[in-house]
């Protein structure tokens, strides 16, 4: 298939189609509106449903009740609006549901403003909803990529029954780039789920449930859990690295969009004294610590950049483990760091080496 | 000669079937069962009429009455698990009820219930359906998720008081409004039962709960909130309607009701909302058998049994009886 | 090579339109691009405007503070970006809307009436065509057919539009290679 110029809300739609699904519920928030738009008049052609909910508490109950029913099914916001969907979240992880719910960030804490942010890393990783849960998170950095892993969110999320984040931010949302859907699945082809409710039909019943009144029990279902998560942190750790080849004496850590920035700041520092890596996780649960360390071990120093005051760099800190100096510049509040920017955070901390 | 077999270990010996026999035939034993509840025995057999009254008020499908070689049968589309609802509660007829419905459309292959937070979060024990739980209110939009999913499926919500009408405001309303082909049964028994006896929006003026100790101030709490009214001013649902369960003549009236809203998803018709005023016994503090006087006495003037708007006749009656009296309050 | 632009203006001009198609016409040479609008509240009646990224290799930031041209339609971009732009950057100026051409004069300065031209080829509607033809004509950074291509998928549900616009377009990119008749000197 020929390349196709697409803003990146709309390429996330898209590549969900491709994907099979054909469920979207969701509610309006800003800088996302145009992922519910292009779903609301693409699904009606493949045969599929757009439900524009009366909320986001709403919208992600009806994906749990879609899912529960074995539907592939998404929904999409933005920072507050996840907020809220964090009860459904929750649920759905407990009771083992493949969901794929994209979060297209914007500047927090409370209504904060509608201008790229990446502040809501901790949400996604580290919890969010209530109660002892992981859910995979995604984080592409291009419109191409957020078309691939919408297909990756859909399988992993049905192969783990699980949730699954793509975490994007309103740059990668807005922004138009050449996107290419290389494979399309038909959604009858997909692989039954013999746990759904789909009718009770020549079996016994099925009962899609996270509540386990008895101690014992909920903590074996907590166990059985943690080691579906253990399962997913061998498996699904994802990452790019770039310049790193023979070590660097700065590694810059960053993901989505503030990698692309760091990328053009170590193309305009090529050929100069420093020499600058990226390290970009494209997984950001499960971490990809191990393949940070590695690079790391071969490098100088540290820097993590992130759109926020300073999330990711608790997981880069925890993968380096003191054995490296890690240093964090952040910018927030919907202000996208500039190259220059990088740059002279770079400089500043190879210098300091000197 | 009729015959009342009770499964002893079942009853919780409420007592409802002895006052709802109209030739008193029932009478307490005076040994316990298995769960240390009095349990009722057939005093005077010969005076039995094969009524099944008693059947019919038994909220733990504990009696059988057998008669002319018929015998009452529990429905297919419930398990055998026991409730484990309060003695006298009137879920358990409720969910009979709906079971029956079930079965009697031949529909339990292809059902999903949806049970949400509240006495019957563990309703996905007792109906042999496939059964979706939902969080505190949002049973239908999780109803909504399944039934835009899979359109072929028949779904229901089992909804009481505190999940639909104050957390799930919001999805009850929504979900009406756009016309999901959902069937929706409403428990209305005037307070929060699973969390102990608190005030929920259709606690009556005055009546004590374990959130207003002195009785529902309406100063301060409002009036008690009426469903199928406040949805009757959409244009979109089908069906609405409201029965009790307090009586077996209101219990009869009760499984037409369910039964039609059942059969109009079957035949595709949007919105059905049967709204059941039922007892709480241990909330309000009262006697199994004084509460279906009270339900009457108070719940019944307030929420006007019958239909609000079919899908054959629409709205039935714009300006109700009760409309006037609260009003001039 | 690589190329950042702004192209600015007030909403309603059409900017996000024309940067599209110099973004589609870079994809369809081959070339890495992107597409990058400035979005929210500055969306609404103020002041509105997009960044183009064309390059030979896999682009990193999307945005830019310093870009290699720009297309100012009316003067609030313009005082926004003069000072951005990189020496020796082409800078078209709606001179029929702006009543001053930059201070600098390290850039390759295109001034054009883009309404009035646009107004004698049928419509003062596609003044933000004849900006485009002119950053064209005076750029060369990507092939002037390539934009008439993407032209016609643009509006291909609305074919009526394609003649005009291609009119304004070829108009503004003849007055831009008529000023900067040797753009590859830069």
């Amino acid at each position: 298939m020929a390349k196709k110029l697409m803003k990146g809300c709309e390429a996330i739609g898209e590549a969900a189609v491709k994907a099979g699904c054909r469920l979207f519920f969701g509610y309006p928030i800003t800088p996302q509106n145009e992922i519910p738009e292009y779903m609301s008049a693409r699904l009606p052609q493949v045969g599929g449903t757009f439900v524009q909910a009366e909320s986001e508490v709403a919208a992600s109950n009806m994906l749990y009740g879609a899912a529960g029913a074995g539907c592939r099914v998404m929904t999409s916001s933005s920072s507050p609006g996840i907020s809220l969907m964090m009860e459904a979240v929750s649920y759905m992880a407990g009771s083992e549901l493949p969901v794929v719910l994209v979060n297209i960030m914007r500047g927090g804490p409370g209504l904060g403003g509608i201008l790229p942010s990446q502040s809501d890393y901790f949400q996604a990783t580290k919890g969010g909803g209530h109660g002892d849960y992981r859910c995979l998170v995604l984080a592409p950095s291009t419109v191409q990529e957020a078309a691939d892993l919408m297909g990756l969110a859909f399988d992993r999320a049905d192969h783990y029954r699980n949730p699954v984040f793509v975490l994007g931010d309103g740059l990668i949302g807005q922004m138009m780039e050449p996107v290419e859907f290389k494979t399309e699945i038909r959604p009858e082809d997909l692989p039954a789920k013999p746990w759904a409710t789909t009718g009770c039909k020549g079996r016994q019943p099925n009962i899609i449930n996270s509540l386990y009144l008895a101690a014992e029990q909920l903590e074996e279902h907590n166990w059985h859990l943690q080691r579906k998560y253990a399962e997913i942190e061998k498996n699904e750790k994802r990452w790019e690295t770039y310049n790193t080849e023979g070590g660097c004496d700065v590694l810059v850590v960053a993901y989505g969009t503030v990698a692309r920035i760091a990328r053009t700041a170590i193309d305009e520092m090529k050929g100069g004294p420093v020499k600058v890596g990226l390290f970009r996780p494209i997984t950001l649960w499960p971490y990809p610590s191990e393949a940070l360390w590695e690079t790391a071990e071969k490098t100088g120093k540290v820097l993590t950049c992130e759109l926020s005051c300073g999330q990711m760099v608790e997981d880069v800190r925890y993968a380096i483990m003191g054995r490296k100096p890690v240093t964090f510049y952040g910018r927030t509040g919907g202000v996208v760091m500039a190259p220059d920017e990088v740059i002279a955070q770079v400089n500043q901390l190879a210098g300091a080496s000197v | 000669m009729p015959t009342v077999n009770v499964e002893r270990d079942r009853c919780k010996g409420c007592g409802l079937c002895i006052s709802a026999c109209p030739t008193h035939v029932l009478a307490m034993s005076d040994e316990i069962n298995a769960k240390g509840y009095f349990y009722p025995y057939m005093e005077h057999p010969e005076e039995c009429t094969g009524c099944r009254f008693c059947f019919l008020v038994c909220p733990d499908t504990a009696i059988e009455v057998e008669n002319k070689g018929k015998k009452t049968e529990i429905p297919e589309a419930l398990t055998e698990k026991p409730f484990h609802y309060c003695p006298g509660c009137t879920h358990g007829v409720i969910h009979r009820l709906v079971a029956e419905a079930i079965d009697g459309l031949g529909i339990r292959e292809k059902t999903v219930g949806v049970a949400p937070v509240g006495c019957s979060v563990l309703a996905y024990d007792y109906f042999n359906v496939d059964m979706h739980e939902a969080s505190h209110g949002r049973a239908m939009a999780v109803a909504t998720g399944v039934k835009r999913g899979r359109p072929e499926l028949i779904v229901f919500t089992y909804q009481g008081d505190g999940d639909l009408a104050s957390i799930g405001m919001a999805e009850t309303i929504h979900a009406a409004n756009r016309g999901e082909k959902i069937t929706v049964i409403f428990v209305n028994n005037a307070i929060y039962g699973m969390t102990g006896g608190q005030m929920a929006p259709t606690t009556m003026p005055g009546q004590v709960a374990t959130t207003c100790p002195l009785g529902r101030d309406t100063s301060l709490a409002g009036f008690p909130i009426r469903i199928v009214e406040i949805l009757r001013e959409l244009t979109t649902p089908a069906y609405l309607t409201r029965v009790a369960v307090h009586t077996p003549k209101a219990i009869n009236a009760a499984r037409i009701a369910i039964k039609k809203a059942f059969k109009y998803q079957t035949e595709g018709t949007c919105f059905s909302l049967v709204e059941v005023l039922s007892t709480c016994p241990t909330g309000w503090g009262l006697q199994p058998t004084e509460s279906g006087d009270w339900l009457e006495q108070n719940m019944v003037p307030y929420y006007p049994i019958g239909d609000v708007k079919t899908p054959e006749k629409g709205v039935l009656w714009p300006t109700a009886q009760g409309q006037q009296s609260e009003t001039a309050r | 090579m690589h190329n950042e632009i702004i192209l600015a203006g007030f909403g309603g001009q059409g900017v996000l339109l024309i940067g599209k198609l110099l973004a589609y016409a870079g994809m369809k040479a081959g070339r890495e691009v992107t597409w990058m609008p400035a979005y929210g509240p500055e969306m609404r009646g103020g002041t509105c405007n997009c960044t183009v990224v064309l390059s030979d290799h896999q682009i990193g930031a999307p945005v830019t503070k310093n870009p290699h041209g720009l297309i100012a339609l009316n003067l609030p971009s313009l005082d926004k970006f003069e000072d951005a732009v990189r020496p020796g950057g082409v800078v078209v100026v709606n001179t029929a809307l702006i009543n001053r051409l930059p201070q600098r004069t390290d850039l390759v300065v295109v001034p054009v009436a883009c309404n009035e031209v646009a107004k004698e080829a049928g419509t003062a509607k596609a003044a933000n065509m004849v900006a485009l033809g002119a950053f064209l004509g005076a750029s060369q950074i990507v092939d002037v057919d390539l934009v008439k291509g993407a032209l016609e998928e643009t509006f291909a549900a609305r074919p009526k539009l394609v003649p005009i616009n291609m009119v304004a377009l070829s108009r503004g990119y003849e007055i831009g290679t008529a000023l900067v008749p040797a753009p590859a000197a830069r």
